[in-house]
């Protein structure tokens, strides 16, 4: 907005000033070095010109209004630009237009709505407290249960191992000479030093 | 003696909230439904906050800041930081709108009255799916309110806790009436 608007301001000085040099050559004004112009206020540049022709003077005199308008001088407390150019800390700046001082609240419906807020947001912490609380809970079973099962596997497996060797020493004890008596009988037979006794002698014809 | 500040009343609600339900509302609710009937308010005077009828508020406002001691009931009183400690003289109002209760057994009534945090050997009976660190007012087994402490562990939890464990740990107990009578009432 701001750049469009110079843009414009400065495009009607040129053609003020065209208008002076074409229209008015012999007055004392056209006579005039144009710096002197610019050197004085618009203001009273502006009154001159209105004062010429009645057809300028209506142009004049729109001019003048929209002048008024461009030219609004605002000051340094609207624009709200800091008095030095420098960080001013958040806590220093004082919020505009705002009252001074601690802000009471003493009407049954501002209080309200006030506990309204702080009991809808300890509800809600309450609420997430339980589920994590059942969620914790659940993970804790769970575990318990794993770990039961885990124990249980562990035991049965002890008791395997328990009653292979019970059985291994039940054996060893009882039939084990027999079986052993097989084994080395196989074995000399195996390495060819006695001849087996189980094969017997057939005849056979070509 | 002045209204609280929003940033006070938030404070104060969130403190109360920690121990009562959704019947807090009652507490401001209006004694009766006349356009200007009286009504409940919350006044600071020297950091401490108090519940006051409006009527007895505005007729306190006759008495000098400095020799005001006390009007209404003391809720409890502003910390320097801004937080908020409840005071024992608070009891009445958190047992009428308490959320979570927990009862205790006669043989842990004096232990509790005396400054102890509650053993889950002393427990009589305590409130269902109650959260870690949530505010229970503390009653004995015949409904009289002796204080109000913070859950050390959620109900499930305090099950499988030994006889010895702490499952409340204290906060105000009526004991303090006693032990603390010079600075509980004491503005200085």
């Amino acid at each position: 907005m701001a750049p469009s608007r110079t843009s414009t301001v400065k495009s009607k000085h040129a053609s003020k000033h065209a208008a002076n040099k074409t229209g008015i050559r012999n007055s004392k004004t056209a006579s005039k070095p144009t710096n002197d112009g610019v050197s004085k206020p618009k203001s009273a540049n502006s009154k001159r010109t209105t004062s010429k022709g009645a057809p300028q003077k209506i142009k004049g005199t729109s001019h003048l209004a929209t002048l008024k308008k461009k030219r609004r001088v605002y000051t340094e407390k609207e624009l709200g630009i800091p008095a030095l150019n420098m960080i001013t800390p958040i806590g220093v700046e004082k919020p505009k237009g705002r009252k001074k001082g601690k802000v009471f609240v003493d009407d049954r419906e501002s209080m309200m709505t006030i506990l309204a807020m702080v009991n809808a947001d300890k509800e809600g912490q309450i609420e997430s407290k339980m589920m994590k609380a059942r969620q914790m809970e659940e993970i804790r079973e769970a575990r318990k249960r794993e770990a039961e099962a885990k124990v249980a596997m562990r035991k049965e497996k002890l008791d395997e191992t328990k009653d292979g060797l019970r059985k291994k020493r039940k054996r060893s004890t009882g039939d084990n000479g027999g079986e052993e008596k097989r084994e080395s009988t196989k074995s000399d037979a195996m390495a060819g030093t006695r001849p087996l006794k189980l094969k017997k002698k057939t005849v056979s014809f070509a | 003696m002045r209204p609280l500040t929003e940033e006070e009343t938030q404070t104060l609600f969130a403190k109360l909230a920690n121990y009562t339900g959704n019947s807090l509302k009652n507490l401001i609710a209006p004694i009766d439904n006349s356009p200007n009937g009286d009504r409940y308010v919350f006044r600071l005077q020297a950091q401490r906050c108090y519940y006051v009828r409006l009527s007895l508020a505005n007729l306190a406002t006759s008495i000098a800041k400095d020799k005001l001691l006390s009007l209404g009931i003391c809720l409890g009183k502003f910390t320097k930081s801004g937080k908020f400690r409840l005071h024992i003289t608070a009891l009445p109002i958190l047992a009428e709108h308490a959320r979570y209760k927990v009862w205790v057994k006669a043989n842990g009534e004096m232990p509790f009255l005396y400054g102890g945090h509650i053993l889950k050997a002393h427990v009589g009976r305590w409130s269902e799916d109650c959260p870690e660190h949530q505010g229970v007012v503390v009653y004995s087994m015949n409904d009289t309110p002796l204080g109000f402490g913070v859950t050390a562990r959620s109900t499930q939890e305090a099950r499988r806790l030994d006889p010895t464990g702490i499952t409340v740990f204290r906060q105000a107990d009526c004991g303090e009436y006693l032990r603390d009578e010079d600075t509980l009432f004491a503005t200085s």
